[in-house]
């Protein structure tokens, strides 16, 4: 009767409960582990609900979305914006000037020259384009009280990282873009990777080592976990991903998201003078358009504050690309 | 005789041992006020050009054939590689309005003295941008194996620079700082000119 019951109350998906359970059925007769039956059936029970109810959380748990507008007003709302005392190296107006650049120009957000900041700044694509409102306003809140909370993180930057952040120079434009500073700072202060294992605490001037660097799971973690998008990764750090057509895979993934691609830098740029080279990633870039010009490919792409677009034969493209991220929202409908 | 093929045998492994640790023959100063008349005509076309439309030129191969030439416009930056006497090189300089005659020249004379890349490089000073151009040389002496590139790179300012007592650029004239560019350092050549040895062309 109680197989009987389960079977019919439990949905199909809950079979191995069911099953779990008609084992169990067959102790019932002592009192001891009757008890003990009673306990799991409730753990089971409120697992069950747990679950749903992370079921029914996903369709709110969509990424956040936002326009250029509502971040624009809502820094316009900041012009009382005080000095604060957690960034003693960064001016209020030019803060606010910074985060209005980056929301009316989002391709213009540069790394610096000779920083580790490249997955940084790659990944703040993503906000700077689908949730401008969200990422000015942890930035706000970050200046005004030096903690905040973005995505399920929680920030709050070490010391160091607050007096070095509007002091960066001779990075090109990053000198005079304090906020970008600050930005990419605290990321590279709060998320750590394999890479940062002998460089976790920061000295001047670890924006240029390992301190700062990122490995293909750290970028991919760092997307989840800020920004709530749902990432599809292949590849690694080391060993570049099994996919046969990069080209007809790279435009199918292009159709439905954002991709981001680890590749080896000094290749992308072309430099064959060297005899001694080493093949492995070094660069995130944005993939922005892929398509066929007769045997090349037309690959337009994101770094250092601006897009490029090189003709690349698909060889030369299956050698550079180390990572491949499908970056996809979690829409609210998501099941 | 046994003796004799086992020291002969110690002293070549010694001297791959240094070799392998040795690092490329050092070029100062001096190859500027070798090559000075050159590498000025080379700057001056370059600012010339730049001006007409934004552009860095690159070799990418170890014989000097093959460039790379990124074409800057506001929106993007296109990026072809050419070999140097191929047409479609001249047919892409007329589809961007870049002048023909002006910039085979400038890179024939690159070319012939192994310069691999010139670019336009954005610095900034009391948060004003500035401008100098960045140009790096592949020095053609014999490469040692296991040995990293060294280029010896070029900067040219529009404005006179601050050094300190050993002719190291400083960041300004207040700010008693070393400039770095590219993380490196540099050495004085002139009030305009300064160079420096490094690990990267770019």
């Amino acid at each position: 009767m109680i197989e009987q019951m389960l079977c019919q109350n439990l949905p199909p998906n809950r079979y191995f409960y069911a099953t779990f359970l008609r084992t169990y059925s067959l102790l019932i007769s002592c009192s001891y582990t009757r008890v003990v039956f009673c306990c799991i059936v409730v753990c089971i029970i409120g697992c069950g609900f747990t679950e749903v109810l992370a079921g029914e959380n996903i369709t709110v748990d969509t990424t956040p979305l936002s326009t250029q507008k509502q971040a624009l007003t809502f820094l316009e709302k900041q012009a009382d914006l005080k000095a604060s005392t957690y960034w003693p190296k960064v001016p209020p107006v030019i803060f606010l000037q910074n985060l209005k650049k980056n929301i009316e120009q989002p391709l213009h957000i540069y790394e610096g020259r000779s920083t580790n900041f490249c997955a940084y700044a790659a990944l703040s694509y993503l906000p700077l384009h689908d949730d401008p409102l969200g990422y000015v306003k942890f930035m706000v809140k970050l200046y005004r009280e030096g903690k905040a909370i973005y995505g399920k993180e929680y920030f709050e930057p070490t010391k160091a990282v607050k007096l070095a952040a509007g002091t960066l120079t001779f990075k090109g434009e990053l000198d005079i873009r304090p906020a970008d500073q600050i930005w990419f700072l605290s990321l590279a202060d709060h998320f750590k990777g394999y890479l940062n294992f002998f460089d976790r605490h920061f000295d001047f001037g670890d924006e240029n080592k390992m301190w700062a660097a990122v490995n293909f799971s750290k970028f991919n973690r760092m997307i989840r976990m800020l920004f709530n998008y749902h990432v599809d990764a292949v590849g690694s750090d080391l060993i570049r991903p099994g996919v046969r057509d990069v080209f007809e895979y790279l435009s199918d993934r292009l159709k439905t998201g954002n991709v981001a691609l680890f590749v080896n830098n000094p290749n992308l740029y072309k430099k064959n003078h060297t005899r001694l080279k080493l093949s492995i990633p070094t660069h995130f870039i944005i993939l922005l358009n892929i398509e066929e010009v007769d045997d090349r490919i037309a690959f337009t792409y994101w770094d250092y504050g601006g897009r490029s677009l090189q003709l690349l034969s698909p060889a030369f493209l299956k050698k550079i690309i180390f990572g491949i991220s499908h970056i996809t929202k979690k829409p609210a409908d998501a099941k | 005789m046994q003796n004799k093929s086992n020291y002969l045998l110690l002293l070549l492994s010694a001297v791959l041992l240094l070799s392998s640790c040795a690092s490329r023959k050092v070029i100062t100063s001096k190859y500027y006020f070798d090559n000075e008349k050159t590498l000025t005509n080379i700057e001056q076309s370059y600012k010339a050009l730049y001006r007409e439309k934004p552009f860095s030129v690159a070799f990418t191969d170890r014989s000097f054939n093959y460039i790379s030439l990124e074409i800057i416009t506001d929106s993007i930056k296109y990026m072809y590689e050419f070999e140097i006497n191929e047409p479609r090189l001249q047919d892409t300089l007329l589809k961007y309005h870049l002048p023909v005659k002006g910039l085979t020249d400038l890179i024939v004379q690159m070319r012939s003295i192994h310069c691999i890349w010139i670019n336009n490089l954005d610095y900034y000073t009391n948060n004003q941008k500035n401008y100098l151009v960045f140009m790096s040389i592949r020095p053609v002496a014999i490469h040692l194996p296991f040995t990293y590139e060294k280029y010896f790179i070029l900067t040219f300012y529009a404005q006179p620079q601050y050094f300190d007592s050993e002719g190291r650029l400083l960041a300004n004239r207040r700010v008693r700082k070393l400039r770095k560019i590219n993380g490196d350092i540099f050495q004085r050549i002139n009030d305009k000119v300064c160079y420096t040895i490094s690990g990267t062309f770019r």
